[in-house]
This record gives structure tokens, C-alpha cells and sequence, in this order.
């Protein structure tokens, strides 16, 4: 939809002004912040966060979507077509947010179990959002249901009305953060960051981070962090149950620690209550998994923040039960 | 049961003819969820998983599944919601 309006100001970011939101994807000269834990014990770490969840639409994923929907745009493969994506949330709402300001259409396949508070979210940016079993296929019953659906949807119909942006076999989801995340992070510490801490998911971001610190520092150590099978952390993946994605690159992963969810949600809430972070789950699992290799270990280390906590308010809600409410 | 179900009440015919498994596992999910017991669902589909895939369906959910013929590249199966009466 395009709408004519009066010449506005020139974009300008030091001002934080912008004439598009679009312009406030970031890059090396507009990063996410960094943010140091100060009231964590992480041993001997200097430990930051890069708060992704001030990225325009919310997350990390803001990062990949923008790369994968511009590929296909200049391949001219968005032309008409629906765009199709299997997403726990986060890059189905950056696509939802960027398809709807270029006037596409897009359809989410979505594990079950996904927040409601995503699925609305998306459903007021316009996508349409199928809710999907992750043993949707009763015969060889993979893990990974919602990203068969969204395969069977781009290959149906001689692949004429959908395109796949496929994040985890997509190379500019690797792409968006050896050209963005990375560098932010190499400047933002000035070349001084020892550890590098990543959940594994789509693994566009230790692929992508990883690949770009160890080309500047091949000393720095890369820590992915991986939940346990029947997770509740969305957006992190067990390889336990789930396939592999195409994209993940294990060469540039030193080591894999694996986080339960009590943990990783008692984590989250004290970040928000000691930290002041409003974070998402799979923020708090790669703080606690942080403090269990933070042993015998010292220097700068940057964990990833993928989102912030307003979209799981409702998980929040039964980890409180009755915590915060009047005892009289 | 290879024969047509021709003496059914057929609710909703749910036409997944050029899909590929498992979209019509998929919708044929939806659609019955949504209806009552003792519905029937005639479903259409060209990809041959199908064969495999909606039996497994209907097992899975605890559905039956009535009839099945496959005629000219097509397979159409008669899902009725709920066990056999």
C-alpha cells in the first residue's frame, strides 16, 4: 500500500530520527546495545547481553528476515507469490511486519505450543498463522512439523503461488549476522570478546557470528547453547529431536552446553528482577548456561538476548502461579 | 476397502488434489476437528503418501477411516469422525 504523504525529514540516526521504520534495522553503524550484567554471579566473566529485542520488530530475527525477504526480492522471486515460513514466532513476525510494509502476503507454520501472545501478534500484522503438531506426519514422524508443512506448502501447486524463505537452509540468515551481528559485537568490544554464547536454533547466529569472530580472532571460543528434548524454551532447538538445519556450520562451535528449563526460566526471572531485563526465556537459559562454563574462566564474553519478555507473558503467568499476588 | 463409499452422507468434501504430504494430513485435521461425531469427511488427494499418511491420520486421532479408492492418479478417502459406530 502505498500512501502519498508530504516530503518528511531525511533519516538521521544520530538524531534517532527515521523516515522509514525499516531504517532502523541495524548494522555496524546502528547496533543493538550491549549491555553488561552487573548484579549476575558469573564468576571471573564480563558478561554482556546484546539486547536484540530492540531491534524494530522485536527480536534477533529482524536481522535474517530483512536479508532473506531482500534475496528474494532481488531474484525476483517474490513477484506474485505468497511468501510461506515455518517459525516459532520471532522471524514470522519481522516477515509479517516487512511483507505487510511491501504489500506481500505471508503464511506461518507454527509449532503448537507457540505463545498465543506471538500468534496474535502476527494475525494483527496480517499473516495468517497455521498452528502445527511437530509429529504432524503420523508415518515417519519427524520432530519437525511446522517446517514439512511449510516445504510441502512451497513445493505444492508446481510452487506457484508460495515462496519458502526457508531460515534454516536460507545462506542470508547466516549472511545478516556475519555482516551485522558480528561485527557490531567485534566493534562494540573492541576486539577484546573471549567467548561468543548462542542458542542453537536455525543456527543463522553462531554460524554466521561465529564464522566472523574467528576470521578476526581465531581464539575466541563459541558456545552454543542447546535445550533439552521437550524443551520449552522457544526458539531453541534440540538436535536430540529435531533435525540439524543445512545452515549450522559445527566447525565454528568450541562447545555445546545443554540447559534445562527450570533452570533456564528461574534464570529469566532473575533477570528480570535483579537486572532489570524484561527478556524471553531463551535469554535466561543462555545466562545460565553462562554461569556453568563461566568456571575456571575469565574475560569478556557476549551472550545473545534473542527477545524480549512481553510475548511470553502467559508462560510467565503459570511459572508465578500465585507469586505477586495479595496473600490476605 | 479399495471401493468407493457411495451409501454415505458425506459432510464436507475437502479437495487437496495438486498437494504434496503432508498438507493434506494437515487440513484434513483441521477440518475434522472441527466437525461432530459421526461426520464424514470425503478427502481428495493426488500425492501418493497420502496412502500411507491418512490411514496413519486417522488411526492417530482415533477416526475411521471408511473407504479408500484410487482411480486415475487420484486417492479419495471417506473419514468418518470418531470410531467405527
Amino acid at each position: 500500500m502505498t500512501v502519498h504523504s508530504p516530503p518528511g525529514l531525511a533519516t538521521d540516526r544520530d538524531l534517532r530520527r527515521y523516515d522509514d521504520i525499516r531504517d532502523l534495522l541495524p548494522d555496524v553503524d546502528n547496533p543493538t546495545p550491549l549491555v553488561r550484567l552487573s548484579r549476575s554471579d558469573v564468576g571471573r566473566l564480563d558478561l554482556y547481553l546484546k539486547l536484540e529485542w530492540l531491534n524494530p520488530f522485536g527480536s534477533i530475527k529482524d536481522r535474517a528476515a530483512a536479508y532473506m525477504l531482500d534475496a528474494l526480492a532481488d531474484a525476483g522471486q517474490l513477484d506474485g507469490k505468497e511468501i510461506v515460513e515455518a517459525s516459532s514466532g520471532n522471524t514470522a513476525i519481522a516477515l509479517a511486519a516487512l511483507a505487510a510494509l511491501s504489500g506481500s502476503r505471508l503464511t506461518v507454520t507454527i509449532p503448537d505450543g507457540v505463545p498465543e501472545e506471538k500468534k496474535v501478534l502476527l494475525r494483527m500484522l496480517g499473516a495468517e498463522v497455521w498452528e502445527t503438531p511437530d509429529d504432524l506426519c503420523p508415518v515417519d514422524n519427524p520432530r519437525d512439523g511446522a517446517i514439512a508443512l511449510a516445504r510441502s506448502l512451497a513445493a505444492s501447486e508446481g510452487g506457484s503461488r508460495y515462496v519458502m524463505t526457508n531460515q534454516y537452509e536460507s545462506r542470508h540468515n547466516v549472511r545478516a549476522h556475519y555482516e551485522t551481528t558480528g561485527p557490531e559485537i567485534w566493534r562494540q568490544t573492541d576486539g577484546q570478546i573471549r567467548y561468543f554464547l548462542a542458542g542453537f536454533g536455525t543456527c543463522g547466529t553462531i554460524t554466521g557470528v561465529g564464522r566472523y569472530l574467528k576470521e578476526r580472532d581465531p581464539t575466541i571460543e563459541v558456545v552454543a547453547i542447546e535445550p533439552q528434548p521437550g524443551h520449552r524454551l522457544p526458539g531453541l532447538k534440540s538436535f536430540a529431536e529435531a533435525k540439524e538445519p543445512g545452515i549450522l556450520d559445527r566447525s565454528v562451535v568450541d562447545h555445546v552446553v545443554r540447559v534445562d528449563d527450570e533452570p533456564a526460566y528461574a534464570t529469566t526471572k532473575r533477570l528480570f528482577r535483579e537486572e532489570g531485563l524484561i527478556v524471553g526465556p531463551s535469554t535466561g537459559a543462555i545466562v545460565h548456561a553462562a554461569a556453568r562454563f563461566a568456571v575456571d574462566r575469565s574475560g569478556i564474553a557476549v551472550g545473545v538476548s534473542p527477545d524480549g519478555g512481553h510475548k511470553y507473558t502467559s508462560y510467565f503467568a503459570e511459572l508465578l502461579g500465585d507469586e505477586g499476588l495479595p496473600a490476605f | 476397502m479399495t471401493q468407493p463409499a457411495t451409501d454415505v452422507e458425506i459432510t464436507e468434501t475437502l479437495d487437496c488434489r495438486g498437494l504434496l504430504c503432508p498438507l493434506p494430513v494437515y487440513k484434513a485435521g483441521v477440518v475434522l476437528s472441527r466437525l461432530a461425531s459421526g461426520d464424514v469427511l470425503k478427502l481428495i488427494t493426488t500425492d501418493p503418501g497420502a496412502l500411507e499418511d491418512i490411514p496413519a491420520l486417522a488411526r492417530q486421532r482415533g477416526d475411521t477411516l471408511i473407504a479408500t479408492e484410487q482411480a486415475d492418479g487420484t486417492q479419495t478417502f471417506w473419514l468418518q469422525k470418531g470410531g467405527a459406530a
